[in-house]
């Protein structure tokens, strides 16, 4: 025993008791009492932490440390940004794997590159002899540091108690930071070995190592062996050098696509150049990506790949057991072994995780390159041949902060309504309309910020009888731009159209409009478009080169869904070569406030990037973008790009209240119609171009991409809708915007001195919008927002930029602008405040309390009310055939 | 570990308890904390004849697949259910939670057997 190495942790694990094992050699805990299924599932559920110093930790500085990487490693360390971590493979010339590896960088010129314990020597051995042909240095810092991963939902939560930093690392996998925790300084990565969406791992001096593991374990973390980490690696389908990586059963080399993750962790891009393995690995690719296609005609370069496996009947697949398919060999186990999960109960985010416990038998196995997801095999277990089948994964961890096990086979099941009686569903879809718009429209506060009621008479225009027609028209240069109609019976909309126009040219003080695109998506998809076509107008012959760089607010930061590479960007965004990555560049947020731009750090990327095209414009929004200050910018510059600012949900705020897009410099302007613009659903396109301008002709392309490029029908009934809220709000604006901002500043005081966690810079009330974020903890947005519907308060929960998306959100956003409309003022939202905290913070049910206020409110306000226009709406109401 | 007087103990880890011609078999204390937590039972059919030294079934941990070896020959008589619907009763307790039931056909075979004592010498040599 005494010739087993030992981590800086060896006595913390005597202490609690560890069962001590030789693993590679280094003598480490495989559990501790609570055993292997207890610490998997505290894990799961909670928080594990893992003695992680047994793993390999070289340093890599020097000119050519980045050249000697992307020589040794498969990944693209070009892409590698400061704070940032990525997967990797150490590749041999054949293109196995001699390791796999994760390369840290934690400070502009200096790698961490960690190792499996097992394979420390080897690999250094290796490292040391290549690095040789390069100016850098490499040192071997395994024992100067320890390593600690602490991985499971609670893991963030225990952290952020702990650090002066509560934002740890920015919320996204394979991110960086160094922060404090108990006065030691730790570097800290939100990587980790167990598929848990959240998890980190701790780099922290030696001789400080006991004493961070004590105070996570005295903070809540489980203490968890190797045990635990295989099984949680096994559900989690990551692979294990020895088992998925390296040799096979025979003795022969794996190729390294043999591992689904090989697809992140190689990379053929041009920057990265030729490097150890590299024609061997694009014949592997070449392999792989018929595969993918179903073309199994040449298998030479892959012959077999790793696949998750999961046993239908009883029985365990250990390693090494044979697989079968209709009788025929078909490959191996390469991991297997029973893994726990706590059943759950209920449906999508819903979902409760219980406290019964079940098991399954799964692995992974290293099987023929053809064989399928779905395909029905066996596995040889002591002579008896035990069913199975290939699943798509055991687990996922795309719902943080769970990882959440897949059952093979199970399906989730909708209420249907089987009935043929079609007389009964059209009374029961009836009924049930006049319940759900009773309860919105007279029982229920509406927080929800992009919604709002339309006014009576926006209503009944939006069902009058152009909606039920088609108006398509063109410019045509042969008569000087004059519309032309294809169809008859359009009068009126013509009519309508260049009003809309003209009142919209008016609102925002504008030179152009564009009202045919039906939503705020669409008004995007056009203007990306459009700007893609126009980029290469001059030269058609080939095919069109795609925007980049493109800035934007990044979508945890608040960015718009539509102005993302997901989103409406997607067709439109280049691939930037040296980084593989899309081509945009996020607007930097200030350390102190994290929902406003950092206007010094965006000029240094503008001029570093020089986007193409500037996207202002969030959906999560409390403050007024800097339009101004980067058009002054750009101008001063000479920077060749297009400002465009997304104003969706603040549409309805342009004006001398929020601020003029046009005035400070923005050349278009997105949106969608029916946030606090209180039209009908729509979008809208704004530009502010001469007919003289250059990009006069941008503007023209725009027209074009929105018909015929994204429209035939424009939906004429709401188009006829929205010009009566365009009077609307023309005539109301002054007193609408005023009382929209008053209120949500008001709203936020009221919400933080009824003890509610307010976010935002309170020196400017918390918002200049009509947004209000409120804090309820971590991952418990969903949760709170749902009591709030039970109590007929609607609002929306909300990831707040430090956190990992929808579905671990922590926060509420809040909208005052329909319930101004109507006619909620002070009192009404110190009350409302009130109640709200009643049921965040104390769980009290006010259900009544509410619908009792809200039906005292059900008059619309800042739209056309007097006689007049009753006896015209009555009049309209009669044509209704009722 | 745990021993209990009075049983008979094999060098693969299985107690026999005799009540008459019949065998109580199980897997001992020692082997229950050496796999860790049980998660698969697997055992013969009753009615199954079977020779001292023959494998049986298997008990597999989250870690390792372990045979369990027939102590005794004789016919089995009932398995019980019990351990292989829920595998973790082992761990709670070995001695109590016996993995099936011989009627022996040769109780002379005992004698070949370790009893409490030399089981527990036994194991400390083994660790």
């Amino acid at each position: 025993m005494s010739t087993l190495k030992r981590t800086v942790l060896f006595d913390e694990h005597i202490k609690l008791k560890a069962n001590m094992v030789d693993f590679g050699g280094w003598e480490m805990p495989v559990n501790y009492p609570a055993g292997i299924v207890e610490e998997h599932l505290y894990t799961r559920k909670k928080a594990g932490i893992f003695d992680v110093s047994h793993m390999g930790r070289f340093v890599i500085t020097g000119k050519e440390a980045v050249k000697f990487l992307q020589y040794v490693l498969t990944s693209n360390v070009l892409a590698l940004d400061l704070n940032q971590a990525q997967y990797s493979m150490i590749p041999n010339e054949n293109g196995g794997a001699l390791d796999d590896a994760y390369l840290y960088r934690f400070y502009e010129d200096e790698y961490l590159l960690v190792v499996n314990a097992s394979n420390a020597d080897k690999d250094w051995a290796h490292l040391t002899e290549v690095i040789k042909g390069f100016d850098a240095q490499i040192t071997n810092q395994s024992e100067a540091l320890g390593m600690i991963a602490i991985q499971g939902p609670d893991s963030k939560n225990i952290l952020a108690r702990l650090s002066k930093d509560p934002n740890l690392t920015e919320p996204v996998k394979n991110a960086l930071n160094i922060i404090e925790l108990d006065g030691k300084e730790v570097r800290i990565a939100k990587t980790g070995y167990t598929g848990e969406p959240i998890g980190f791992e701790l780099f922290v001096k030696a001789e400080e190592a006991a004493a961070i593991w004590r105070l996570l374990l005295d903070n809540g973390a489980m203490p968890t062996g190797l045990g635990a980490r295989d099984t949680l690696r096994l559900e989690a389908g990551l692979p294990l050098y020895g088992h998925e990586l390296g040799l096979d059963a025979e003795g022969k080399e794996i190729p390294i696509f043999a591992v689904p993750l090989a697809k992140f962790a190689v990379s053929f891009a041009e920057a990265k150049g030729e490097y150890i393995g590299r024609s061997a690995l694009l014949k592997q690719f070449e392999a792989f990506q018929k595969i993918m296609n179903r073309d199994f005609s040449d298998l030479t370069a892959l012959p077999r790949v790793i696949k998750p496996i999961a046993l239908s009947e009883k029985g365990i697949a250990r390693a090494g057991f044979k697989v079968f398919k209709n009788g025929a060999e078909i490959g191996y186990m390469t991991s297997g072994t029973m893994v726990p999960y706590y059943k759950t109960e209920g449906h999508g985010l819903d979902t409760l995780i219980k406290d019964e416990k079940a098991m399954r038998a799964i692995g992974l196995a290293l099987l023929d390159s053809d064989i399928l997801v779905d395909d029905e095999v066996e596995v040889e277990i002591r002579n008896n041949k035990v069913k199975a089948v290939i699943p798509p994964y055991h687990m996922r961890g795309d719902a943080p902060p769970f990882a959440r096990p897949i059952l093979y086979g199970f399906t989730e099941t909708y209420v249907a309504d089987a009935s043929t009686d079609y007389k009964a569903k059209a009374l029961n879809l009836l009924e049930k309309s006049f319940e759900n718009h009773m309860w919105r429209q007279e029982e229920s506060i509406n927080l929800i910020p992009s919604e709002q009621t339309h006014s009576s008479a926006v209503r009944l225009l939006s069902i009058l009888d152009p909606s039920f027609r088609y108006a398509e028209h063109k410019k045509i240069k042969s008569f000087y731009d004059y519309d032309v109609f294809y169809y008859q019976g359009t009068k009126f909309i013509d009519e309508v159209e260049h009003q809309l126009i003209e009142e919209l040219k008016k609102y925002f003080g504008c030179s152009e409009v564009e009202t045919r695109v039906t939503s705020g998506q669409m008004a995007n998809t056009a203007v990306f478009s459009a700007v893609m076509d126009f980029k290469n107008r001059v030269n058609r012959k080939r095919d069109a080169s795609r925007l980049g760089y493109v800035m934007n607010n990044h979508i945890i930061r608040g960015g718009h869904l539509s102005a993302q590479p997901m989103g409406a960007l997607h067709d439109y965004i280049a691939i930037d070569p040296v980084t593989e990555k899309p081509a945009i560049v996020n607007f930097p947020v200030l350390k102190e406030n994290s929902f406003k731009i950092d206007v010094e750090e965006t000029k240094k990327l503008i001029a570093k990037y020089k986007p193409e095209l500037i996207i202002f414009g969030k959906s999560m929004v409390l403050h007024k973008e800097p339009v101004k200050e980067i058009r002054a910018f750009v101008d001063e510059q000479k920077i060749n790009t297009t400002i465009m600012y997304d104003m969706a949900h603040v549409l309805g705020l342009a004006g001398d209240y929020f601020q003029n897009p046009f005035a400070e410099g923005a050349e278009i302007v997105t949106g969608s119609t029916h946030k606090t613009f209180f039209g009908s659903q729509r979008g809208i396109i704004a530009a502010n171009y001469k007919e003289t301008d250059l990009k006069y002709g941008l503007w023209e392309t725009i027209e074009t991409r929105a018909f015929p490029g994204s429209v035939s029908n424009h939906h004429l009934g709401t188009m006829l809708a929205l010009l009566m809220a365009a009077y609307e709000m023309n005539h109301f604006k002054d007193d609408y915007q005023k009382n929209i901002v008053e209120n949500a500043k008001y709203f936020a005081k009221c919400l933080k001195q009824a003890g509610l966690d307010v976010a935002g810079d309170p020196d400017i009330s918390y918002t200049e919008t009509h947004q209000v974020i409120v804090r309820v903890g971590y991952g418990t947005g969903p949760e709170a927002a749902n009591r709030l519907e039970d109590n007929n308060i609607i609002v929306n929960y909300q990831a707040t930029p430090e956190e990992e998306g929808f579905t671990a959100s922590g926060a509420l956003r809040l909208g005052v602008s329909e319930m101004v409309r109507f006619g909620f003022g002070r009192q009404e939202f110190e009350q409302l405040a009130e109640l709200m905290a009643d049921v965040i913070l104390r769980n009290k049910t006010v259900k009544e309390d509410v619908r009792k206020m809200r039906s005292a409110y059900t008059t619309m306000k800042y739209c056309f009310t007097d006689a007049d226009i009753a006896a015209a709406m009555n009049k309209l109401g009669r044509c209704l055939p009722l | 570990m745990k021993t209990i007087e009075g049983l008979f103990y094999s060098k693969d880890h299985e107690w026999v308890r005799v009540e008459g011609s019949k065998a109580y078999v199980g897997i001992t204390d020692y082997a229950q904390h050496a796999l860790g937590d049980i998660v698969y039972v697997e055992l013969p059919e009753a009615g199954a004849s079977m020779k001292q030294d023959e494998t049986f079934g298997s008990v597999e941990s989250v870690k390792a697949a372990s045979d369990m070896i027939l102590p005794v020959s004789g016919t089995i008589t009932e398995v019980n259910d019990a351990v292989t619907e829920d595998p973790a009763l082992v761990n709670q307790d070995a001695f109590e939670n016996w993995m099936l039931i011989v009627e022996m056909s040769d109780p002379t075979e005992l004698e070949h057997l370790m009893n409490a004592v030399a089981y527990k010498e036994f194991c400390g040599e083994e660790a």
